[in-house]
């Protein structure tokens, strides 16, 4: 199969009017005998629900929490980008875009890039009339702070809790449909396959995690808005039910997954500090807007860091990019903190750390200007290390945090399984191999508000509207197929817990698949992972039946698509034999150990079609056309 | 860092028809660095070496704003410490030697499920009586048509930081859900986007609220305290304000 | 007229229907001290407001009736409220204590109320389904110089107090008063209120207790 992206033609500032002309409709009468099942509540899900409800199809919506206001988008605290240039800083759609294509080390589609810089305005119009409370300024106009990897201040925002706030206007409006009989709201599901008949998606197969009951569902069109993959690292700032089973799944049914080894990693988490925990906690970007990252300049220096004196600090990001400084973009801002750490600089009990130092903000701007910017993420620092950053440097690391790749779509958001759409970060388009902060909330409501309610109507109008039920014999197929590999699970009865061997999972990857990787630890990792698979699959412990809600089975479920996913994720951090953005390979970087991108060989994104258990995915090239930017190796000094 | 051995006496109930039954376990060494959520995973990874079932309980992004996790500790939701949920309430701050008794969120609205984890689709059965903004994707007025004064964006805000995890109705005596319905009534009607339809909002998720069985407020302000968002009782003055205009004066009935 | 049946039946609308009767019956009790306190200044004065106030007539028995009526909602209201309020929550706590937003006078609302409910009614036989040709200060005297009745009055204007001190605060919350500017004066003022009501009319059977003078 050739992969079309079906970008439409003619200049880039007119892709998206012309397509959404060209886009077939269905008329109105007929969107009410179409149904469509959304995967997930997050901002992409609940967008996106709400607004084909609005339209007039049917929708059954389906999460994992027991309230869809709960989906990790929730956590998301900085801020939404938007090319308001409501700031008059020079700010435009054509700058919103380049500062992504480019943050994103030129791994992205210029189209889709340019369309989510586009609606990002109807974005912010449309989260305001729902009555999102962004903060504003005396006058009462909305306010704008600047994030990294830009210049301009474009990034909107309601206190440290962006998405939060993001998230339940788009919960409102799906509620406000779920009361219009628009929506049924199915919580407490999770995504166990998806059905394909005749090479078309046609419904899914949840497991009711109450009851534990398998059920079925069908409709005319599937969107996954799952979420990323970052928790195959055990330890991550998602959350502890984000996984990739339902990507995965349709992964195994004939979708394709891009680029899975780009994964972001956080510069600004609190560090780990012990063996028990369960999850990363991220601090918000925002706080290297006043924050001064540094480490001592020498070696071993285990002072506190009050007592060490301003000329022996290491301001490294100030000295080694003077013009972003502490704003460089994420994947930058981490790999200078595990490369002073690795120099023997870190601080903190592991040495696994660095300060960000808000000395000079507070003794600038007053103790009251920086409570009132950053008090929340102080108040949430000090309850987990009981050390207040208005009285000392915090202690930051990086994390795992993002993941940019994910299912391949098209333009039209269509993944290569016809009438399996994908939206939000479990699809893999806008980001490249970085994305930029505040861009997340920015592409998941991008794609659900204004992006699939164009472009799930030039797909359904090609197909028929007759009434779809589960009768087909696929439905009980891939229901008993679900069935049977969780009766498989429960009778394992092994020795390990589920989390054991997540956590060794995790482990490997980190090493061999993080931060930085090369190509003899790739070989081991994958060398390494049938064995931890193996383990799993002989020796979990598993208490309890599936016919009642039970937690280990739903994790054990989720790792062991976790551990056939890792695979694919070396297999394609070895074969992207670059650098770029948050890939970084160690034998591709400049003299001063900067990440060097390879266009000539790698200019693509990189695809992978399943063939089967136990063969190795067959690889696709989408080549990557630039004809309105011109890649650069990216500067940030 | 230093560890800490408690007792602990849990909840445990097979099922929402099942009668439940406290349970005591002793916790084994445990971090004063660890979360609660953290020492429970504890427990539950030596329950599950050990062959028997760990302890269900809710919980999902465990940095406090999901609104998924809760329970009641010695008696206070989300556990002693001011403005916490419960994941992110540290072991620190209990002493070597406690017992804690854990217990799910109780209110006739709230369904036990299993062991902790309750059924709190109440919250949003009120939401969607009412609590949203009419406006459909589209169409709307650029961002910055209607000024807001900071105030009012400030105070809403306030409001708007509930994080729907319930811990106002199992705090409060008469397991009332006012001060989640203050909160969402008080932002959508600090914002000019909320006035068309305030009246019709205040009476709708008030009569749901009362319709699914919470209890009446009796101004005890045990929500407020609970909260683990600090979202003030001055919401519910406004909520009774809300409603009572639109009972007594509004056109709506 | 169905907007009050479904005023009525919702939770907020009986809570402002117990906010406002309290209110009302707050009024009541200022002007049933200031009449009382007319006691300190002598058995003539006490005995005069008593006379005046038999003298209005009709009127005084349209204001009775009021306060009847007032008592009635009051009672009736909190009963329900009451009631399903204990529904609310089937299976209690194991642990059962405050999260720091409770008071003394909040947490013992309805108990309270029934103190007070008893208290009206022998108060009531004691002063209204009376011999009223006897002047009011020797009626006093004579029953609250028994210590047995003193100290029933006593603990029942405790009682009183203590219902106050969370009511009259309750009541401007329930009605949609709350506001940062007044909040401080609200709550200092209802305390306060409580405080004056329970000293003064405690004074009388403590003064009927133990002065050799008063009243005489």
């Amino acid at each position: 199969m050739i992969l079309d992206s079906k970008i439409p033609d003619g200049p880039l500032a007119e892709k998206w009017d012309r397509h959404r002309f060209e886009c077939k409709l269905v008329n109105p009468a007929n969107k009410r005998k179409f149904d469509i099942i959304v995967v997930g509540a997050g901002l992409a899900g609940a967008s996106a629900s709400a607004s084909l409800a609005e339209l007039g199809y049917n929708v059954k919506t389906f999460c994992l929490q027991d309230s869809p206001r709960r989906g990790h988008s929730i956590a998301a605290q900085g801020g939404i980008n938007a090319a308001k240039n409501y700031q008059n800083d020079g700010d435009s759609i054509f700058r919103l875009f380049y500062d992504t294509i480019k943050g994103g080390d030129f791994r992205a589609r210029e189209a889709n890039v340019y369309r989510l810089a586009q609606v990002s305005n109807n974005i912010i119009d449309q989260c305001v009339a729902q009555g999102v409370p962004f903060a504003r300024e005396y006058g009462g106009q909305l306010a704008n702070r600047s994030f990294g990897g830009a210049q301009v201040s474009r990034t909107f925002y309601a206190r440290g809790q962006t998405g939060q706030q993001l998230l339940l206007g788009a919960y409102s409006a799906l509620m406000r449909q779920v009361k219009k009989g628009k929506v049924e709201m199915l919580s407490r599901r999770e995504m166990l396959d998806v059905v394909v008949i005749d090479g078309q998606a046609r419904g899914i197969v949840t497991r009711n995690m109450l009851s534990g009951v398998i059920e079925t569902h069908a409709a005319h069109a599937v969107v996954l808005a799952t979420g990323g993959y970052g928790n195959v690292y055990f330890l991550s700032t998602n959350a502890m039910g984000s996984n990739v089973t339902a990507a995965w799944r349709a992964y195994k049914r004939g979708a394709y997954f891009a680029n899975p080894c780009f994964v972001q990693i956080h510069p600004t988490c609190i560090p780990v500090h012990g063996t028990y925990q369960s999850k990363l906690t991220l601090m918000s970007e925002s706080l290297r807007n006043d924050g001064r990252v540094w480490v001592p300049k020498n070696p071993g220096d285990t002072r506190p860091p009050t007592e060490i004196p301003e000329n022996e600090r290491d301001y490294y990001l100030e000295n080694k990019y003077p013009s972003f400084g502490n704003l460089v973009p994420r994947d930058v801002a981490s790999r200078n903190a595990k490369e002073q750490c690795d120099q023997g600089k870190g601080v903190g009990s592991t040495g696994l750390a660095v300060y960000l130092d808000f000395s000079e903000a507070i003794s600038r701007d007053g103790s009251g200007v920086i409570t009132r910017k950053y008090g929340n993420l102080f108040h949430m620092y000090e309850k987990i290390t009981a050390a207040n950053p208005m009285h000392e440097p915090m202690m930051i690391f990086p994390a795992v945090h993002y993941t940019m790749g994910g299912l391949w779509v098209d333009y039209n958001l269509m993944s290569t399984i016809p009438g399996l759409f994908v939206l939000g970060e479990a699809n893999f388009s806008d980001h490249g191999a970085n994305r930029l902060g505040a861009s997340a909330l920015m592409q998941g409501l991008a794609d659900g508000y204004f992006v699939i309610p164009y472009t799930i109507g030039n797909y359904l109008a090609t197909i028929s509207s007759s009434p779809q039920d589960t009768s087909h014999q696929a439905f009980k197929q891939v229901a008993d197929e679900a069935a049977a590999k969780i009766g498989q699970l429960l009778a394992i009865n092994g020795k390990k817990t589920v989390d054991e061997i997540h956590r060794e999972l995790g482990l490997l990857m980190w090493d061999s698949c993080g931060m930085s990787r090369n190509e003899a630890g790739l070989q081991q990792a994958l060398a390494r992972l049938p064995a931890i698979r193996e383990e799993f699959w002989q020796n979990v412990a598993i208490p309890g039946s599936g016919q009642e809600l039970n937690q280990s089975l739903e994790r054990a479920g989720r790792v062991a698509d976790f551990l056939e996913f890792a695979e694919l994720m070396v297999i394609d951090a070895l074969s992207r034999k670059e650098s770029c953005g948050c890939h970084f390979r160690e034998e591709s970087q400049t003299e001063e150990n900067e990440a060097k991108r390879d266009d000539a060989n790698h200019a693509h994104v990189s695809v992978w079609e399943y063939t089967g258990d136990g063969n190795s995915p067959e690889f696709h090239k989408e080549p990557l056309a630039f004809e309105n930017v011109q890649p650069s190796q990216r500067s940030y000094k | 860092m230093s560890d800490i051995q408690l007792t602990l006496k849990i909840w445990r109930q097979e099922g929402p028809d099942a009668p439940g039954r406290f349970q005591s376990y002793a916790s084994g060494p445990i971090s004063t660095d660890m979360s609660f959520l953290e020492m429970l995973d504890v427990l539950n990874e030596r329950l599950t070496g050990e062959g028997a079932e760990p302890v269900a309980f809710d919980h999902d992004c465990r940095e406090g704003i999901c609104g998924m996790c809760g329970a009641v500790v010695n008696g206070h939701s989300h556990g002693p410490e001011k403005e916490t949920t419960l994941c992110q309430l540290h072991m620190r701050h209990f002493n070597d030697g406690d017992t804690l008794v854990i217990e799910p969120f109780r209110a006739r609205a709230f369904r036990i499920e299993k062991d902790l984890v309750v059924d709190r689709s109440g919250l949003d059965k009120m939401i969607t009586a009412g609590g949203f903004v009419s406006v459909n994707t589209g169409g709307a007025p650029d961002a910055n048509a209607i000024p807001i004064p900071q105030k009012n964006a400030e105070e809403a805000m306030d409001a708007a930081a509930c994080i729907g995890c319930g811990a106002c109705v199992a705090a409060c005596p008469n397991a009332s859900a006012m001060l989640f319905v203050a909160a969402k009534v008080s932002h959508l009607s600090l914002l000019p986007q909320g006035h068309p339809e305030r009246a019709r909002r205040a009476l709708d998720m008030v009569s749901e609220m009362d319709e699914l069985g919470f209890g009446n407020c009796s101004n005890e302000r045990e929500c407020e305290a609970a909260c683990p968002k600090g979202i003030s009782i001055r919401n519910i003055a406004r909520l009774n304000r809300e409603f009572l205009k639109a009972a007594i004066f509004s056109d709506e009935d | 007229m169905g907007w009050i049946g479904s005023l009525y039946r919702s939770s907020v609308g009986k809570k402002s229907i117990m906010a406002a009767s309290g209110l009302l019956l707050s009024l009541f009790l200022l002007t049933h001290l200031l009449g009382n306190s007319l006691s300190f200044l002598g058995r003539e004065a006490f005995n005069a407001y008593a006379e005046k106030l038999h003298s209005v007539g009709d009127l005084l028995y349209i204001v009775e009736a009021g306060l009847l009526f007032l008592f009635l909602i009051h009672i009736i209201t909190g009963i329900i409220l009451y009631l399903e309020n204990l529904q609310a929550r089937p299976s209690r706590y194991s642990v059962s204590t405050s999260e720091g937003g409770r008071s003394w006078g909040s947490r013992t609302m309805p108990y309270t109320g029934v103190i007070i409910f008893v208290f009206i009614i022998v108060h009531l036989l004691n002063f209204h389904f009376t011999d009223k040709s006897v002047p009011v200060a020797d009626l006093v005297r004579g029953l609250l110089s028994r210590p047995p009745m003193a100290f029933f009055y006593i603990i029942s204007l405790l009682a009183v107090a203590l219902h106050l001190s969370h009511g009259v605060w309750s009541l401007f919350q329930s009605i949609g008063f709350n506001h940062d500017k007044y909040n401080g004066v609200l709550l200092k003022g209802a305390l306060a209120f409580s405080i004056l009501v329970g000293t003064v009319f405690i004074l009388i059977p403590v003064l009927a207790l133990v002065s050799r003078s008063f009243l005489l």
